[in-house]
């Protein structure tokens, strides 16, 4: 059962929220030349809520095929620092002139140095980043920064999406059960010796095939390893898996820790890195 | 269900505390291992985190790691290759802060 699609109005009282958001970054990180706040999906690809400083051409080259460490952040779930931008090993199709070329209007890219990129996933599928551009190196103290702010930035998604209640209490339990997400995946990294990427399909195709949803499946397949609850940290309504969930989780299970590797009915187990 | 071990070595003439960490960092036990982290740093310039027994982490890991390199002079022991060597060269925290591969 896929999610029904999550098109973020622009221009209107939420455009503004993440405008005042990004400004109170900018405070923070007064060196920032750009700031950008996009929500990425496997199949529709990248929609920008909201930019400061100058605009988004920048993020359209890095998601359209340069790479770069939204690119990254989006395939890796982590949190992307780079100290020159331009001229980093781990995106070496990136340069200022590959950028430049793309651009429709332009963009003063010159004088960009350092370059983060900050994941959050907001709902099963989707991840949203908080991308920053300075006109110094980046470091482990802009890049923290930067990180605070990503749990504000979900929560300004919340809202956003949030259309009458269910919308928002659709939206609160994605919150809750991160943790359990999370822990699921790293059940089906350890047990198929796969990475992040591939867990993430097997547990997401096995949702689909059982028509449960990816968050409720989390946590039961986290209770049926552990033997207990599972963690949903700050949570005042806890998801608790029904029968058909449980039964879900069981068969998931069962074919992660018999099958043969690769598992025929889960996604291939794919080199580390 | 995520476990973690931490282990800490103390600080000696020259030489920053060492915090070994074994088994799993994920947001749910990520609380843990700030504190073993802090308790170990405890306001000292440098600190050594010793991330070889790790067989997983995730995000919040590499969250805090970030958080750490921000305020201490941090060194992390990796092994030569592996999910978390790769996560830390992917992230970028090998260049804002010592990465040091066991051979």
């Amino acid at each position: 059962m896929p999610a029904p699609l999550f098109r973020p109005r622009q221009n209107d009282a939420h455009g503004e929220l993440f405008n005042r958001i990004l400004e109170r970054v900018h405070q923070d990180l007064p060196e920032a030349v750009a700031l950008a706040v996009s929500v990425h999906t496997k199949h529709d690809g990248m929609t920008v809520l909201a930019t400061r400083g100058i605009g988004s051409g920048y993020l359209d080259a890095q998601a359209g095929g340069l790479g770069g460490p939204l690119a990254v952040a989006v395939d890796h779930q982590v949190p992307v620092v780079s100290l020159d931008l331009w001229s980093d090993d781990r995106w070496p199709d990136l340069t200022l002139e590959a950028v430049q070329s793309r651009l429709a209007v332009h963009e003063d890219l010159a004088a960009v140095e350092g370059a983060m990129a900050v994941p959050g996933v907001w709902r099963a599928d989707e991840t949203v980043v908080l991308s920053c551009l300075l006109s110094v190196p980046a470091n482990a103290t802009t890049v923290t920064t930067l990180i605070g702010y990503e749990q504000l930035i979900t929560a300004a998604l919340v809202t956003s999406a949030a259309e009458g209640d269910t919308g928002i209490a659709d939206m609160l339990a994605v919150l809750q059960s991160r943790g359990a997400i999370e822990q699921a995946k790293g059940a089906i990294m350890g047990c198929l010796g796969c990475d992040a990427e591939s867990a993430w399909s097997t547990l997401r195709r096995a949702s689909h095939e059982s028509n449960v949803k990816l968050r409720v499946l989390a946590v039961a397949l986290v209770e049926h390893i552990g033997g207990a609850p599972a963690e949903q940290p700050g949570s005042s309504a806890p998801i608790q898996p029904d029968e058909r969930a449980q039964k879900a989780a069981r068969l998931l299970w069962a074919v992660l820790t018999h099958a043969p590797r690769p598992a025929t009915t889960a996604q291939p187990a794919t080199a580390e890195h | 269900m995520t476990q973690a071990r931490f282990s800490v070595t103390r600080p000696t003439a020259g030489h920053p505390a060492v915090v070994a960490v074994s088994g799993d960092i994920d947001l749910a036990n990520v609380d843990e291992f700030k504190d073993a982290m802090a308790k170990a740093c405890n306001g000292s310039a440098a600190l050594t985190v010793d991330l070889t027994g790790v067989s997983y982490c995730d995000s919040a890991a590499v969250r805090a790691l970030f958080a750490l390199a921000a305020t201490t002079e941090l060194s992390m022991i990796v092994r030569p290759s592996g999910h978390i060597t790769t996560l830390l060269a992917i992230s970028g925290l090998d260049r804002v802060a010592d990465v040091v591969r066991t051979e």
